[in-house]
């Protein structure tokens, strides 16, 4: 009776009969039958429930005293009762207790409106307190890092945030000092807490306790609309909700109810705190026309009616590049707007990013999602370094090591996760080594995930093709790419190339027409050689959504919207289409790329029939394979995988190019350019430099202290220097960080290994 | 202290504890002997030493009273101040201490010499009001004067090789 066919456990709860799996807790049960157990600690995210905070207190019958509902699983045949005059009583007890030194400033409160104790004391509190003792006190509120503010007396000392930092982040840093009702969040000796992930703890406090410093006093909930959204800030794709208030973007913060396909709810600081970059001093403004009358701001309509008037131009050749995090939706009217432009003579189309030949076997791989990581036996990294560049992705690895995962991380970086797990540290440029140890750890697998770095392998195809084939041949292997671009996943699907013909062209002034979207290639790999190639094009049409090397040269810039402010799809690098929804109001003198190309084809007299993206989607989703069978309703909130697109055969491999020592590029997220425009992550970006093993540092003759000359065949730039030696002998490990640098500039177009010559800096150029 | 001298205290013990989160307590008293207080540097050779994180290490730390982590005197005069002492004049032993030693309240004489503090029942209600000074035998009953004697006589003695708290 009580076990049913289905395995599903029946109990009573308030006199109902509710269903469960075994092992659900009462909580959870309850939840599913429509009744709310108040809870505060609980989190299921976090591991094994602790029962801290005592809120959950229900009555069982048979049981003696009373029982927590979030460590207590269900069991055949339970009574369970929390509406009781004993649970009532428990509940208001705590409340009254965990109410007894908070100090209810809630009108002051950044939480105020939205916080758990609020709410909960509201519904299930018991409205006034007998107690007539002083509240305890501390002096607030307390900087736990420069981005989270702690409010001591508004703790209630429920441990997620210190769970968090332990059994999550395994950061070690959060922990509680002193004790009883002196208890408070701290870290060793009050240093700052450190870390990729710090604003979880925010997103997981149910009470004022931990807040964010840039949202400090910005609103009230009842001010503020949620958008949920997509991060564009790298390749994970995480999902994210844009708190906007008068049109502004005022916050980030991980969904309420988590993407447990992606995200699970978690999100890197760099995600959280890069919105600040929409209202950086190098945002584009208004769109400006340069023409025989000069340099001038002129009306957005204006400033389309002049491209169409430049791309319609009778046997203009013409050159698209998309860039960094354009939706599909824009590619796809790019490709669209390809056909139309020249009078006839069709443009060429191409992205930023990795060309890839020779990824195919890799990505011919059975793919995984993020959560397929959570239930694997042996995880392996493959070159890259999640850490720093999908921060989210180490979370989920941790997660699979602590669920009993064998996790190895292979590659030639030191990682994050090297003190908890196998580190592998390859030989710079000799990936193909690894193969056999990869063979070996995926050996009596039989649920392996690969994940594997797409800039890493595609340097080194013989790599690719040698570790697919092991990968393949392991049954029940599956494989994740960690792609170095956002929009890379989407634009591929689409078939769009990456941009070598596209610079070939140009450079042989093949290219009457430039236009960009949303791309900087001068700041990105052969900087250099785009800034002389976009020189070769008479006419340069920018848009983006900040200031770029072609700015000042451009013939039309036309101020584009940023992904948090944009509509469309953003293939993630787990091939997962999601949504970005516009979380703030569209800027007066800026407009959507999907929009401006659809008014560029009209103005042509060639207008394409889609007026949103969706309608846009909906065509692309016909005529590529990939898409196919996804619309706007079928990705949802939850996201939608994209097919495979066969890839097409790989050009001979080139050996390294330059001479000196082999480049190792590291591209961290934190170093990325919004977290340089954004002020809130001042602390925690990434500078550019370059790093070397003590003893390549001690035969080149530079110190610590010292700037150091770096030249590659794409130019010359003088970078910081920084010994570590985790690293390898032979090979310079180049981190791009600031874009202003230029360190990315010295990586040659096609992402190719290349050699780097790296001497002391002369003092003048050490001043400049 | 450093984390070696602290891993050679502990190693005949480990075997004693099946939770290694155990071996923190006795780690800290030791490091604690030296100097008679917890500096930062000593705790981080706790954590060195029994392999947790230097902030989980400090949370045990500020739990205990008897493990101090900010300076404290050559010797720490802890006057019971819990209902059996209470009742029998420990607040008048206290303030005439505090006095005494020229205290405001408790805390930390200027020379370093003493710290006086009020604790929690130190189990000695047959002999209230009482005192202990440092981890030794609890002193009671006592009248104000025979703390202030008390005092003088732990002045003379010299410092002690290792701190017991």
């Amino acid at each position: 009776m009580a076990e049913h066919d289905d395995g599903l456990i029946v109990l009573t709860i308030n006199g109902r009969e509710v269903r469960a799996p075994k092992g659900t807790m009462l909580v959870d049960a309850a939840k599913a039958a429509g009744i709310e157990i108040p809870i505060f600690c609980y989190e299921p995210r976090l591991g094994a429930p602790i029962g801290a905070c005592r809120m959950c207190l229900v009555e069982v019958e048979g049981m003696r005293g009373l029982q927590t509902a979030c460590s207590t699983p269900v069991a055949p045949d339970m009574v369970v009762n929390t509406e009781s005059e004993v649970a009532k009583d428990a509940q208001d007890g705590v409340l009254e207790l965990l109410l007894a030194n908070h100090p209810l400033d809630c009108p002051v409160c950044d939480k105020g409106g939205e916080c758990p104790l609020q709410d909960r004391t509201f519904r299930f509190g018991p409205g006034r307190t007998r107690s007539l003792e002083p509240k305890l006190h501390f002096p607030k509120p307390l900087d736990l890092s420069p981005l989270v503010a702690l409010d001591r007396e508004r703790c209630i000392a429920c441990f997620r945030c210190v769970r968090f930092s332990q059994e999550v982040a395994e950061d070690g840093q959060l922990t509680f000092q002193e004790r009883g009702d002196h208890t408070e969040i701290a870290t060793f000796s009050g240093d700052p807490y450190e870390g990729r992930f710090t604003g979880n703890t925010i997103d997981l406090c149910p009470v004022g306790a931990l807040t964010s410093n840039p949202y400090r006093f910005v609103s009230r909930p009842w001010d503020i609309k949620n958008t949920p959204s997509v991060c564009a800030g790298c390749s994970m794709g995480c999902n994210l909700e844009i708190t906007e208030r008068e049109g502004d973007v005022k916050r980030l913060t991980g969904r309420p109810e988590p993407n447990m396909a992606v995200e699970e709810g978690w999100i890197c600081d760099r995600g959280r705190w890069g919105y600040p970059a929409l209202r950086s001093a190098d945002r584009l403004q208004a769109p400006v026309l340069a023409d025989a009358v000069g340099r001038r701001n002129v009306p957005l309509e204006r400033a389309v009616t002049e491209a169409s008037g430049l791309l319609a131009a009778r046997g203009a050749r013409v050159g698209i590049l998309l860039g960094d995090a354009v939706t599909v939706e824009t590619g796809f009217l790019a490709c669209e707007l390809a056909a139309r432009v020249g009078g006839g003579t069709p443009a060429m189309v191409a992205r930023t990013g990795i060309p890839g030949h020779g990824l195919g076997p890799m990505r011919a791989l059975p793919g995984a999602q993020m959560d397929d990581i959570d239930g694997a036996d042996v995880v392996l990294v493959v070159g890259g370094d999640p850490c720093t560049q999908q921060p989210v992705a180490e979370l989920r690895i941790r997660g699979a090591r602590r669920a009993g995962a064998q996790v190895a991380v292979i590659g030639p970086r030191p990682t994050a996760l090297d003190a908890s797990c196998e580190a592998l540290r390859t030989t710079p440029g000799h990936l193909l080594d690894a193969a056999a140890v990869i063979n070996e750890r995926l050996q009596g697998s039989e649920r392996a995930v690969v994940l594997w770095d797409e800039a890493d392998l595609a340097a080194e195809p013989a790599a690719a093709e040698a570790i697919a084939r092991v990968v393949a041949a392991t049954p029940g292997a599956r494989a994740i790419e960690m792609c170095a671009d956002v929009s890379g996943p989407g634009l591929r699907a689409l078939g769009i190339p990456a941009a070598g013909d596209l610079l070939t062209a140009l450079e042989a002034g093949a290219i009457d027409i430039l236009l960009t979207i949303g791309a900087d290639p001068t700041a990105g790999p052969a900087g250099d050689r785009w800034a002389a190639a976009a020189d070769r094009a008479g006419t340069i049409i920018e848009m983006a959504t900040h200031r770029t090397g072609l700015t000042d040269r451009a013939t039309l810039v036309l101020p584009m919207l940023a992904p948090l402010e944009d509509e469309g799809v953003l293939v993630s690098m787990t091939g997962r289409a999601q949504r970005l929804r516009p979380g703030a109001r569209e800027a007066a003198g800026a407009a959507a790329a999907w929009e401006m190309i659809v008014g560029i084809t009209h103005r042509i007299g060639s207008p394409v029939p889609d007026r949103t993206p969706a309608q846009a989607f909906r065509r692309l989703a016909e005529q590529h394979a990939a898409f196919a069978g996804l619309d706007y309703r079928v990705i949802g909130s939850e996201g939608a995988a994209v097919a495979p697109v066969p890839q097409d055969p790989g050009v001979p491999a080139r050996g390294p190019v330059g001479d000196g020592l082999l480049v190792v590029p590291c591209a961290p997220v934190f170093g990325d350019a919004v977290a340089h425009r954004s002020d809130a992550l001042e602390a925690v970006r990434e500078p550019s430099r370059v790093a070397l093993a003590p003893a390549e540092a001690e035969r080149l003759g530079v110190r610590t202290d010292a700037r150091v000359r770096v030249t590659t065949p794409e130019g010359t730039v003088v970078l910081p220097l920084e010994i570590d030696s985790r690293l390898h002998e032979g090979a310079v490990y180049l981190v791009m960080g600031d874009p202003a640098s230029g360190a990315a500039r010295l990586l040659p177009g096609d992402r190719g290994p290349v050699h780097a010559a790296v001497s002391a800096a002369a003092r003048e150029e050490v001043g400049a | 202290m450093t984390a070696h001298e602290i891993e050679e205290y502990l190693s005949p013990m480990r075997h004693e504890f099946a939770d290694p989160r155990s071996l923190i307590l006795p780690a800290l008293k030791f490091a604690q002997g030296d100097s008679g207080w917890l500096p930062a540097e000593d705790m981080a050779a706790v954590a060195e030493a029994t392999g947790f994180s230097q902030a989980y290490v400090e949370s045990v730390a500020t739990f205990y009273d008897r493990l101090y982590v900010e300076p404290v005197g050559r010797r720490v005069i802890n006057v019971c101040v819990t209902l059996s002492c209470m009742l029998r004049g420990s607040d008048e032993i206290f303030d005439h201490l505090a006095d005494y030693l020229g205290l405001d309240g408790e805390g930390t004489t200027e020379d370093g010499m003493f710290t006086l503090a009020k604790v929690q029942c130190i189990g000695a209600c047959d002999r209230a009001p009482c005192l202990q000074i440092d981890s030794g035998e609890q002193i009671g009953p006592l009248e104000p004067a025979d703390a202030t004697c008390l005092v003088d006589d732990l002045r003379e003695q010299p410092a002690p090789a290792r701190y017991e708290r």
